[in-house]
């Protein structure tokens, strides 16, 4: 295009024009009119739809777009200018607006250029009559869009690699409670032996007896039949409990009672209980809802707690650990304010709420601000690696409760991890 | 002669089964105690020949019970045999089973055969 000016074919005939007065007018206009197509910061086309849709106007911004000069466009149609496809797309677009004789918009096109390859354009396209109405045009704005396109390309794969990290994230942390449940399983280990050993000892001697050969009319032999039976279901039960406990799934909510966890965990450490001559009070209200639990991570956080319990009262005189399960509308109650209070539960939650409640030594302002970070630890090397509450208030989060850690007035801690019942027949924690 | 055994230990269903076993051999006669605290007196009353302590008990353990039995002019001299269902040899090892005066520690499930030659050996010993 010679001097970079747009043309409008067969519009800027001088001929058109009735006076030469008018003449030297609508020159004027027509340079104006050109100057502003010119540079118009979007591509502008028209084509003639009389005419085998040839174009009649080629802008310099369609210029650079398609890298298509003016010169060569002008009087040619989109066949003789682009690949047989997009020229045969253009085209039936072009007819669309012909037919339906209104504004067609093409919110991503692509059009194949020799110089920078696929360029993305948004594109309109209005029918227009010219003015004598004798042919159509179609006129085409295209904005070049590639830019955004890859921008929003990029975006999309940034954003996909986010979602995988995230997941990894998740995947990390729930190895990472694994990881400190496996360290749990190995501290559990003697005491849930001893817990095995005990009923395999009953066994033992069952059979020393009854091998002796068995008389019919002594009455010991229904008895330790009965009490062999029982010992082989208590080692089941506490091994069970204990493969239960380490298994390795996904989170998995499914409706729970927490009084059965409390059970289950008790079980797991009575041996510990025991040897520490700990008393356990527990007081469950009675017929409380079932919470949307992953069980063998809820018993995670109660086995931690337990032990942590089991440690804080080592130089009590007469340990005592009470567990409390009871239920509460969150409104109207006074809401922890403690430290670590998780966020996730709102006034007017029907919850269920687990105290625990030691009478140990207390934990000093300075810790309690500690207590849940990773590795924190007052526990002597090899005794503890500092990730038991840590995993503890995790898991918690997994399930949108909350947890308060506090000094007891008379000595000891209180914890109470505050749990929201699961809307009837809502989905809420899966 | 029959012997008299006194045993300490909170398996109400294990000492159940030991009298049973024990008293079968028509050489001892067996008292029971499952609550460890209670054990002393059960001592007292019954004067056993021996005294088989389990060591992990709620209330007191096996290991204190030994250690008032030492105190206790009338109970030093009865010979004490401990049961453990303990796994590591640092938990039985402890001061506290070392220094109570135990004469044997016998793991659980214990053998009765040698559990039988060991009350025999204990006996043999104290008298």
């Amino acid at each position: 295009m010679e001097n970079n000016e747009a043309q409008l074919q067969g519009l800027d005939d001088p001929a058109s024009g009735s006076a030469q007065s008018d003449f030297g007018r609508h020159s004027r206009e027509v340079a104006y009119l050109e100057a502003v197509i010119d540079n118009l910061p979007v591509g502008l086309f028209a084509k003639d739809a009389s005419d085998g849709f040839r174009f009649v106007l080629w802008n310099k911004k369609q210029e650079e777009i398609t890298s298509i000069p003016c010169e060569q466009a002008l009087g040619k149609n989109d066949h003789e200018l682009f690949s047989p496809d997009s020229a045969a797309y253009f085209r039936q677009v072009d007819e669309l607006v012909i037919a339906r004789k209104r504004k067609f918009e093409v919110s991503e096109e692509i059009v194949d250029t020799p110089e920078s390859g696929e360029v993305w354009l948004h594109t309109i396209k209005v029918p227009i009559d010219d003015v004598e109405g004798q042919r159509t045009l179609v006129v085409g704005i295209s904005e070049d869009i590639t830019e955004q396109v890859h921008a929003s390309e990029q975006l999309a794969a940034l954003n996909e690699n986010l979602t995988e990290a995230n997941q990894e994230l998740k995947t990390t942390q729930l190895q990472l409670i694994q990881a400190e449940k496996m360290e749990s399983v190995g501290r559990l280990a003697a005491g849930v032996a001893h817990e095995v050993k005990n009923p395999l000892a009953l066994l033992l001697l069952g059979v020393e007896y009854l091998s002796g050969g068995i008389d019919p009319c002594d009455p010991n032999v229904e008895e330790i039949l009965k009490e062999m039976r029982e010992a082989v279901d208590r080692a089941d039960k506490i091994i069970r409990g204990l493969v239960d406990f380490s298994s390795q799934r996904q989170l998995e909510m499914e409706p729970t009672q927490l009084c059965d966890l409390v059970e289950h965990s008790l079980l797991l450490v009575r041996h510990e209980l025991k040897k520490d001559n700990i008393e356990v009070v527990t007081r469950f209200e009675k017929d409380l809802p079932d919470l949307k639990l992953d069980s063998a991570k809820f018993e995670q956080v109660l086995v931690n707690l337990l032990i942590n319990a089991v440690h804080a009262m080592e130089d009590t005189v007469k340990p005592k650990l009470e567990i409390i399960l009871s239920s509460a509308k969150l409104e109207g109650i006074e809401r922890d304010e403690g430290l670590r209070t998780a966020d996730h539960l709102r006034n007017g939650d029907e919850v269920v709420l687990l105290k625990l409640k030691d009478n140990g030594g207390g934990i000093s302002e300075e810790n309690l601000q500690k207590i849940f970070d990773p590795f924190f630890t007052t526990k002597s090397t090899g005794i503890g690696t500092g990730l038991g509450l840590s995993v503890v208030r995790k898991i918690i989060e997994l399930h949108n409760g909350g947890i308060d850690v506090r000094n007891r007035l008379l000595g000891g801690v209180q914890i109470t991890i505050t749990l929201k019942v699961p809307a009837r027949g809502g989905n809420e924690l899966t | 002669m029959i012997c008299r055994i006194l045993v300490v230990d909170d398996e109400t269903g294990f000492t159940k089964l030991l009298k049973m076993n024990l008293e079968k051999t028509e050489r001892y006669e067996v008292r029971v105690e499952n609550d460890s605290t209670k054990a002393l007196n059960a001592a007292h009353e019954f004067l056993p020949d021996v005294v088989l302590l389990d060591i992990v008990m709620p209330g007191m353990d096996g290991g204190d019970v030994a250690a008032q039995m030492q105190d206790d002019p009338l109970l030093q001299s009865i010979p004490v045999v401990m049961m453990t269902a303990l796994v590591s040899q640092e938990e039985t090892s402890q001061d506290a089973v070392a220094q109570a005066g135990a004469m044997n520690i016998l793991p659980k499930p214990v053998n009765l055969e040698v559990l039988l030659r060991c009350l025999e050996e204990v006996l043999a010993k104290k008298n």
